[in-house]
């Protein structure tokens, strides 16, 4: 990944992750707190909302135009139709976009439809990700359902932060509440992700005849860095300062992490466009 | 702990996999020598996407030969029509179904 429409594609495609995983997550967890916590009402920070989902049309956007230069060495109308009708990246991209476009029309209304519109956007990318395709032949929908494992497992987490860091905003009473719900399901949520996470770079770089290219081995230590100073705010947050009460220096800690789980997001990107061997 | 070495364990009973479409075999092989061959047969490592993926034959003067090519799950298939003895190369483009675009060429020599 030497040249500029590579470097545009990663960005966009970190960003398209950013924003759908904000939209999931924050979709989510609201629809949670709503079913389990009656005393707390969700956010509903419809500014965001709309902030991601415009984020998330234009960058995926940007990435299928990159990703269309790309495959067939120039991007004109005749190679455009083509990548739509006649590849994978293509039909995933228009179910995408459509889940993106009814995404808009409920978003208002419809909790659990705008929820699961939510995840198609956020998973769907993951039928052409590196784990599906490093697949063997038979085993791409086992490659591809870890992959949106992981996506989704990460947006719940992302998502649920930016719920609890508006929750702290507004000096909600009964934050302690909804951050030990949002904890006992981002226990599962982190879980998941770390176990889909292993078994995916495993997958990826153990497999293959050739050795993992130092690029792609920095860019990945660096993203498991950030994972790892995640999970220790994480705990520390849940053992240490939730049983001390202690609001702002969680806080503080959520937006940290918060930011840390962007960069990462962003660093996956990255990864995705990266050749892992050599 | 557990959870670790259980994600550990379940990452090194993973199959072999790779990332983007490589060359895995062909036949006739690089580098060899053979009599005329009715196909010329390449296998990738992931299924590819037939829309950007192929192959074209040329011969040592770097003219292209006519052959009727096929793309079809993980393999690439040249049917050239008979070929005189000489060197002869073969320069493929893969898109996975990861989008990448990957390039290579291999030479074989038809002998009489």
């Amino acid at each position: 990944m030497n040249d500029a429409p590579a470097l545009i594609l990663a960005v966009a495609r970190g960003l398209y992750y950013a924003a759908t995983m904000l939209l999931f997550g924050d979709l989510a967890f609201s629809l949670l707190i709503h079913a389990k916590l009656p005393v707390i009402l969700p956010p509903q920070d419809m500014r965001l909302r709309w902030s991601a989902l415009a984020l998330a049309m234009v960058a995926g956007s940007a990435w299928f135009l990159m990703a269309v230069a790309g495959m067939a060495g120039t991007l004109d109308v005749q190679a455009i139709i083509q990548t739509i009708t006649a590849t994978l990246f293509g039909e995933m991209f228009g179910l995408r976009m459509a889940a993106l476009a009814a995404l808009a029309l409920v978003l208002k209304r419809g909790a659990r439809l705008a929820v699961l519109l939510a995840l198609l956007a956020l998973s769907l990318p993951a039928a052409t990700s590196h784990a599906a395709a490093a697949s063997p032949a038979g085993f791409t929908a086992i490659g591809g359902s870890l992959d949106a494992i992981h996506l989704i497992t990460a947006g719940f987490w992302i998502g649920g932060l930016a719920v609890l860091l508006q929750l702290h905003r507004r000096g909600e009473p009964n934050i302690l509440l909804a951050l030990s719900l949002f904890s006992e399901w981002a226990m599962i949520a982190v879980l998941l992700l770390v176990m889909t996470g292993l078994i995916n770079a495993a997958s990826i770089l153990l497999g293959d005849t050739g050795a993992p290219s130092p690029v792609y081995l920095a860019v990945l230590a660096t993203k498991l860095v950030l994972v790892a100073g995640m999970l220790g705010l994480a705990a520390t947050n849940r053992f240490r300062l939730m049983p001390q009460s202690r609001d702002q220096t969680i806080a503080r800690n959520a937006a940290l992490e918060l930011g840390a789980g962007v960069t990462v997001v962003l660093l996956a990107g990255v990864l995705g466009q990266l050749q892992p061997t050599l | 702990m557990k959870t670790i070495l259980l994600a550990m364990l379940l990452a090194a009973a993973a199959a072999p996999a790779w990332a983007h479409a490589k060359l895995q075999s062909s036949d006739p092989t690089a580098n060899s020598s053979v009599k005329s061959p009715s196909l010329i047969r390449l296998v990738f490592s992931e299924s590819l996407e037939p829309a950007f993926s192929g192959a074209i034959l040329s011969d040592a003067a770097g003219k292209k030969i006519p052959v009727s090519a096929s793309v079809g799950g993980a393999t690439i298939t040249l049917m050239p029509l008979s070929l005189k003895p000489g060197a002869y190369k073969v320069t493929w483009h893969t898109v996975g179904h990861d989008t990448h675009r990957i390039n290579g060429s291999f030479s074989f020599k038809v002998v009489p």
